[in-house]
């Protein structure tokens, strides 16, 4: 029950921390309106080249929606605490900084899904995308688990932001890889099959997949195996962000660069 | 003063993990998801215009993000202050940093073309070589007038990286870097006519694909000049009304 309790107020005290210094007009212009005109830009791109309908594009990309504030978010929950001085605070702590770090990821997942859920319904009204009625809460439960594998991943970068000094640049680079190889944009048939072959490990790949299924009018049922692995690449990068976040921290402890900036 | 300080910003800027990751890292996986979509399409006769569009992408990031962030990173470094001392022009002072990051933007564009031609054997046969070679640092540098009215207008917002970051795709979208103008609403056709990266994007089209490639040069060069100005002038208001207000070094 503690432990319950620290994964999840520790993250919202966490989450409402980082929106000491970010402002309503910041979420909606970097979280909303960005993605929102992502989506554009490929449904057109897409419409231009024939490569898929706009259901392809707009679901794709409203899937992908959450790794914004996922992967940002996440390498900014660990980074950010070393950028402001509070890391050696945090790592002093008694409790489990597993569970602590952890946590950070839930608030960033809900945002995710917030904003997949913005792009999605803002794509489909603007490009006149309909999604059967029945579909939606199968669609939920996609953008949901891919919220949630994109905060683990996010965790598992924000990792690394104990170890290297430029958060920003793995962020970014892992944002940009993620439009290419999740197959929202391009095809995975139409990309190399190593490159394919690592879209397969990253989150939104399969969330992708089932919530473009479940949009056609597919049943859920067709749609959980897609679900099932993208919840256990989920389950594969936390595990990873908590190991990292064990070994860096005994890394940096060892070496006496917990606030080398 | 301006090629001085111009250089000694592609320097400080060329020297940033994060700056390079932009401007090369980036445009290189935009260019390769623009082949791979393209060559879905059946259009791989259009692989060399993919190249260069994502390099205009890279371009206007590095442009947007850089200039757009120019004050503000003086004002992180701690050196706003000084350059405002400076006994010259607000405008003398600030435009290096906005051609530096467009010129630092430039690498995307050499990065794509690279790219392309060493993994994709994209055979970099321009209609008119001669112009594209002549029109690039044009509008590049055009791109970097632009940048200052962006500075400009972005020292007023408090959180201009929001508007940044919102800017990005609508641009390119609105631009026909990589999509057509034509596909889109035509309520976008007055707003893509007002923006230079409209016509720089459409110059090198042109001089990769064939076409008028000079008055497209031209156009996005007159945007770019009253860009400037607009800059220069609003520039001046805002440091005289932040000395008075002294609100200068407040981040």
């Amino acid at each position: 029950m503690r432990t319950l309790r620290l994964l999840t107020v520790g993250g919202v005290i966490a989450y409402r921390a980082l929106f000491n210094w970010t402002s309503p007009g910041m979420f909606v212009g970097t979280l909303l309106v960005g993605p929102l005109f992502q989506l554009l830009f490929f449904a057109y791109l897409g419409r231009e080249l024939q490569v898929g309908d706009d259901r392809f594009f707009i679901v794709g990309n409203a899937v992908l929606a959450s790794s914004l504030a996922c992967v940002f978010g996440g390498t900014m929950a660990i980074g950010n605490e070393r950028r402001f001085g509070t890391l050696g605070h945090v790592l002093l702590s008694p409790r489990s900084r597993t569970a602590v770090f952890l946590g950070r990821a839930l608030p960033y997942a809900g945002n995710g899904l917030l904003i997949a859920a913005f792009t999605l319904t803002g794509g489909a009204l603007l490009l006149g995308l309909r999604i059967p009625p029945g579909a939606l809460p199968g669609m939920a439960l996609a953008l949901t688990v891919g919220s949630l594998s994109c905060g683990f991943f996010g965790l598992a970068l924000g990792a690394l932001g104990l170890r290297f000094r430029d958060i920003w640049v793995i962020s970014n680079v892992s944002v940009a890889l993620m439009l290419l190889l999740t197959g929202v944009n391009v095809p995975p048939s139409a990309l190399p099959g190593w490159l394919a072959a690592i879209g397969q490990g990253l989150p939104i790949t399969h969330a992708a997949a089932a919530a473009r299924l479940l949009a056609g009018g597919a049943d859920l049922t067709e749609a959980l195996r897609p679900l099932g692995i993208e919840v256990l690449v989920g389950a594969a990068w936390a595990v990873l962000a908590a190991l990292l976040l064990k070994v860096f921290e005994v890394e940096s402890r060892r070496h006496a660069s917990l606030d080398t900036l | 003063m301006i090629a001085i300080g111009t250089l000694l910003h592609v320097k400080q800027l060329s020297r940033s993990g994060l700056e390079l990751t932009i401007s090369l890292f980036i445009p290189i996986v935009q260019a390769t998801l623009a082949v791979y979509l393209f060559r879905s399409g059946g259009e791989s006769h259009r692989l060399l215009d993919a190249a260069v569009g994502a390099g205009m992408m890279g371009v206007w990031s590095s442009v947007l993000f850089g200039s757009g962030g120019a004050i503000q990173s003086q004002r992180w470094q701690g050196t706003l202050e000084m350059i405002m001392l400076a006994p010259r022009r607000p405008v003398l002072v600030l435009l290096p940093i906005t051609l530096a990051t467009a010129l630092t933007g430039t690498y995307a564009l050499l990065a794509t073309l690279l790219w392309g031609r060493l993994l994709y054997g994209i055979r970099l046969d321009f209609v008119h070589p001669a112009a594209f070679v002549a029109a690039a640092p044009v509008v590049i540098l055009s791109l970097g007038m632009f940048g200052l009215l962006l500075a400009a207008t972005f020292v007023l917002l408090r959180n201009a990286n929001a508007l940044a970051n919102t800017l990005e795709y609508p641009v390119w979208l609105v631009s026909g870097i990589l999509v057509p103008i034509t596909v889109l609403p035509t309520w976008t056709t007055p707003l893509a006519a007002a923006l230079p990266t409209t016509w720089a994007a459409r110059a090198l089209r042109e001089a990769t694909a064939g076409g008028p490639v000079w008055p497209s040069v031209g156009i996005c060069a007159g945007i770019s000049l009253i860009c400037l100005a607009l800059g220069a002038f609003a520039l001046t208001h805002v440091e005289r009304r932040a000395r008075a207000a002294a609100t200068l070094a407040l981040a």
